[in-house]
């Protein structure tokens, strides 16, 4: 009990930390809404005397001083209000971040499970059969593991959505079909047809870490007196991998997902940016571009919060699976 | 090339304009003055297609999530709103140089000192909700609290087809603004909103346009043919706009048929056009060398000083600049930014008409000096052992802007001038454009829209338009180079004051004068606006031969009447 009291005063602390860190940089960040926003416009030429007046009504610096503003989004925090987008107006930020929030955590979270399950069983079996020909395999894919997000999504999207046109370019679902989202089976086909490019990008791109850091845990514990002592004993070989080698290995690699399930929600930024899918990711990228304080603090909080649960969990969970961390803490 | 091709047409279908068959009941200039419709050869494009229920597919430029309001107030509303949905008084085509095209407007006339404006509005007009169009609505959008401009101090309706609108000094310069920029609203919608109207997200708009609202998501919108339109139902009854994130997957979006209209850049039109997509480009808006000119106002730095603008201007190698960064699409920029061959007739006679097209280092070196600069043992001039030294930003990213940058980066260093191009982050390009922290800029001018370079001489380099250096614009100001000449100011209120065409181009010819010597914009060239459209499934699209309207999907008031003009090919 005292090990999770303990871990909730830190993370309380990093909590405050953070979010008034999440006030205080889009603050930081040159120009003002108003003033991109209408440089925005102008490009396309045609900002109407209308438009402009409702820009500098609705989107002109604050009048209230840092501290005041500080204060103000304290007080709104607590009500669960993140404010109005600027450059999604009239959306509320959480209505945003509500709709982008399901897609992230669908796609990235559904491909990371993914790759951490077929990454540490490939890890397990590359780690059992350690000196063979499966060697051989292992740096193919830390190279997979050192090639850009992005290039991968280009590369699936140049072969396999522009030069043959099998898998949808862009978008969750057919905008093209479907006026809106709903509850179908055509609906839920078009959203995995359209999730399997950045799946498979996802995939590709990190099954190598995975993998070869599981094997690595593999190798150095089959070295463990514990497995020569079960394979005295004569256990079943698949018994003494699973059992005896795998469930020890796991550990860093569990410690590893809870981090990376936090990032989850971060959406692979750039994957989310190259396929326009509508997640987290790209939301971000948006508000910092318009300077949309309300939406880049929203945003930022999501992720932070995700990111601390996550921890939180792994460290409860670390607890459960590895006795020494409750002792030493 | 472009240009000289261009000028002709443009011309031609000026004539044109008024050839929009359904449109042009009615339809007269401001002296009731009926337009001839019969010298319009080509105007069966529109009367040429047919109905058809194939779903027209349009980006016109929204990212997703797209902003989730109708709300014409907006500066995020929805392209189709403007035109689509809400339609002004009249259509000002900037494309072309000829009369604006009736919408909600028959008639309008000024009185002899331009401090009324006698408006007569189309008759028979319903609302999509079926009320019908009166004067209270025109008399509401006129004096609403956002979109009222303030020099309107009255508003009267002496019968059911005419509003009056009075001012207290001459607004002829402001007749795009009233008559084409303003959108009529129901007011019987709008005076009873409970909320503020500028944060509404009007769902569900009422409307007279072509089209009224479907269904709108995060990720794209559809809309119908109004099939009570006082102009006739359109041709083409569903449209849906999507939202993209980025060009190139428009491109791919494009070129695999998925997208019908667009309106965005495309350095390499050719494998677009190969697959028989239709192309054409209408350049528009300036790029020019911001310059913070004005050391009065605060500006800093080595082009305060008018000598080494007038260098920089001759020592620039536009043609260089249009084939290298903007590979070959932009339009030759004139000083006196009067869009060449649209408004020709406004450009004096006593000033160049076109910016000098290759670099002059003899002349430009022969201006440095005069003004007392002497070259330096390193090629480079200097006064008083400073030399000249300038930064010129531009945003990271937006590479032909960046690639222009570089090039005269050199061309100024062979002229004995040191410019260094330097890449910054959007954010800081409008805060230094707005505050005045700045050099040189690689930016753009807004293009007027109607056929006259008023609006530029008055936003962009009028004295009443700027603030002193640390202190930014507000929003509508534009004059970012903190421009202020007292003849120009002068000869900006003459002009306002008058219709008459001579004592307008002494004014104008007066403004030239001081703009082109001073030079606080440095015009580089008139930039691309390309418009690519499905020509397979769809006609009646604007065109070179029958410019009847501003092209892209993007373009305010003017996608309404392409929308209403199309049709299907068979």
């Amino acid at each position: 009990m005292r090990y999770i009291a303990r871990r909730l005063v830190i993370y309380a602390i990093t909590l405050w930390a953070a979010i008034s860190l999440n006030f205080l940089l889009p603050r930081l960040l040159p120009g003002n809404p108003a003033d991109i926003m209408i440089a925005k416009l102008s490009r396309r030429g045609d900002v109407s005397d209308a438009q402009l007046e409702s820009i500098r009504r609705l989107f002109g610096n604050p009048d209230a001083s840092l501290w005041q503003q500080y204060l103000d989004y304290w007080g709104q925090l607590f009500q669960g209000d993140l404010g109005t987008s600027v450059q999604f107006y009239p959306s509320s930020v959480s209505s945003l971040i509500g709709s982008a929030l399901p897609w992230s955590i669908g796609l990235v979270g559904v491909a990371t499970v993914l790759s951490f399950i077929i990454g540490i069983s490939l890890g397990m079996f590359a780690g059992w059969k350690r000196g063979t020909w499966v060697d051989h395999i292992v740096p193919s894919t830390t190279l997979l593991q050192s090639l850009p997000y992005f290039w991968v999504a280009m590369v699936l999207i140049y072969f396999f959505a522009r030069e043959n046109e099998w898998f949808p370019r862009t978008d969750g679902y057919d905008i093209w079909t479907f006026n809106n989202t709903e509850w179908s089976w055509a609906f839920a086909g078009s959203v995995i047809y359209h999730g399997i490019l950045p799946a498979i990008t996802i995939i590709i791109s990190s099954v190598g870490g995975w993998l070869l850091g599981m094997r690595n845990m593999m190798v150095s514990t089959m070295g463990e007196d514990y497995v020569v002592t079960a394979e005295a004993k004569g256990l079943k070989k698949g018994r003494i991998m699973r059992t005896y080698g795998a469930r020890n290995a796991m550990l860093p690699s569990i410690a590893g997902i809870g981090v990376s399930l936090g990032f989850v929600v971060s959406g692979f930024v750039v994957m989310e940016q190259v396929f326009s899918y509508p997640g987290i990711g790209k939301l971000m990228i948006e508000g910092v571009e318009g300077n949309d304080y309300a939406l880049m603090q929203g945003v930022f909080l999501v992720i932070t919060l995700t990111v601390l649960a996550a921890m939180f969990i792994t460290d409860l969970v670390y607890g459960l699976i590895d006795p020494r961390a409750r002792q030493n803490a | 090339m472009i240009r000289t091709m261009g000028r002709k047409r443009v011309v031609a279908a000026a004539s044109m304009v008024a050839g929009l068959s359904l449109l042009v009941a009615g339809c007269s200039n401001g002296d009731g003055e009926e337009t001839d419709s019969t010298n319009s050869p080509d105007s069966s494009a529109a009367a040429e297609g047919a109905k058809t229920d194939r779903e027209l597919v349009v980006w016109a430029g929204a990212t997703k999530p797209i902003n989730q309001t109708f709300n014409p107030f907006s500066p995020q509303v929805q392209h189709v709103a403007l035109g689509g949905i809400y339609q002004t008084l009249y259509y000002y085509n900037k494309a072309g140089s000829g009369d604006p095209m009736s919408l909600l407007g028959e008639s309008f006339e000024w009185n002899d000192d331009g401090t009324e404006l006698t408006i007569t509005i189309r008759e028979g007009v319903t609302w999509n909700d079926g009320e019908p169009f009166t004067t209270d609505d025109v008399i509401y959008s006129f004096t609403n609290d956002i979109a009222g401009p303030a020099y309107i101090s009255g508003a009267e309706a002496p019968d059911d087809t005419t509003v009056v609108l009075s001012f207290d000094e001459p607004q002829y310069t402001n007749e795009f603004s009233l008559l084409g920029s303003t959108y009529m609203v129901p007011a019987h919608i709008w005076e009873d909103l409970e909320e503020d109207p500028i944060e509404w997200g009007n769902l569900e708009p009422v409307g007279t346009g072509p089209y009224t609202v479907n269904s709108i998501s995060d990720e794209a919108l559809t809309v119908v043919a109004n099939p009570d339109y006082w102009g006739g139902e359109a041709n083409v009854t569903n449209v849906r706009y999507v939202g993209v994130d980025d060009n190139a997957a428009a491109q791919d979006l494009l070129m695999s048929g998925k997208i019908d209209w667009v309106g965005m850049f495309i350095p390499q039109p050719d494998p677009v056009t190969d697959l028989g997509i239709g192309y054409i480009n209408t350049p528009q808006d300036p790029t020019v060398m911001y310059t913070c000119s004005n050391a009065d106002l605060g500006c800093e730095g080595d082009q305060t000083d008018v000598a080494v603008r007038q260098a920089l201007n001759l020592a620039i190698d536009r043609t260089e600049i249009k084939d290298k960064a903007f590979v070959g699409l932009t339009g030759d920029v004139s000083p006196t930014f009067a869009l060449l061959g649209r408004d020709d007739k406004w450009i004096s006679p006593d000033v160049p008409a076109e910016s000098p097209q290759t670099a002059n280092i003899e002349e430009a070196q022969a201006i440095l000096e005069e003004a007392g600069y002497t070259m330096g043992d390193d090629g480079i001039y200097e006064k008083d052992g400073d030399p000249i030294e300038m930064t010129l930003s531009s945003v990271d990213g937006w590479t032909d802007y960046n690639n222009a940058a570089k090039l005269i980066e050199e061309q100024a260093a062979a002229a004995g001038m040191t410019v260094t191009a330097a890449t910054v982050s959007w954010n800081e390009f409008a805060e230094g454009r707005s505050a005045g922290d700045y050099e040189l800029i690689m930016g753009g001018v807004i293009g007027t829209s109607v056929p006259d370079p008023f609006q530029i001489y008055k936003d962009w380099m009028g004295g009443d338009s700027t603030t002193p250096v640390g202190t930014p614009l507000e929003p509508g100001f534009w004059n970012f180079s903190r421009y202020d000449n007292d003849i120009v100011d002068e000869q900006i209120e003459v002009a306002a004051g008058t219709l008459d065409e001579a004592t307008k181009m002494d004014a104008y010819a007066a403004i030239q004068e001081e703009i082109t010597r001073d030079l606080p914009y440095i015009p580089i060239v008139i930039n691309a606006t390309q418009t690519f459209y499905n020509q397979t499934d769809y006609t009646g699209w604007p065109t070179e031969d029958d410019l009847y309207a501003f092209p892209p999907a993007w373009g305010a008031g003017a996608s309404g009447v392409v929308l209403h003009s199309l049709g299907g090919t068979e």
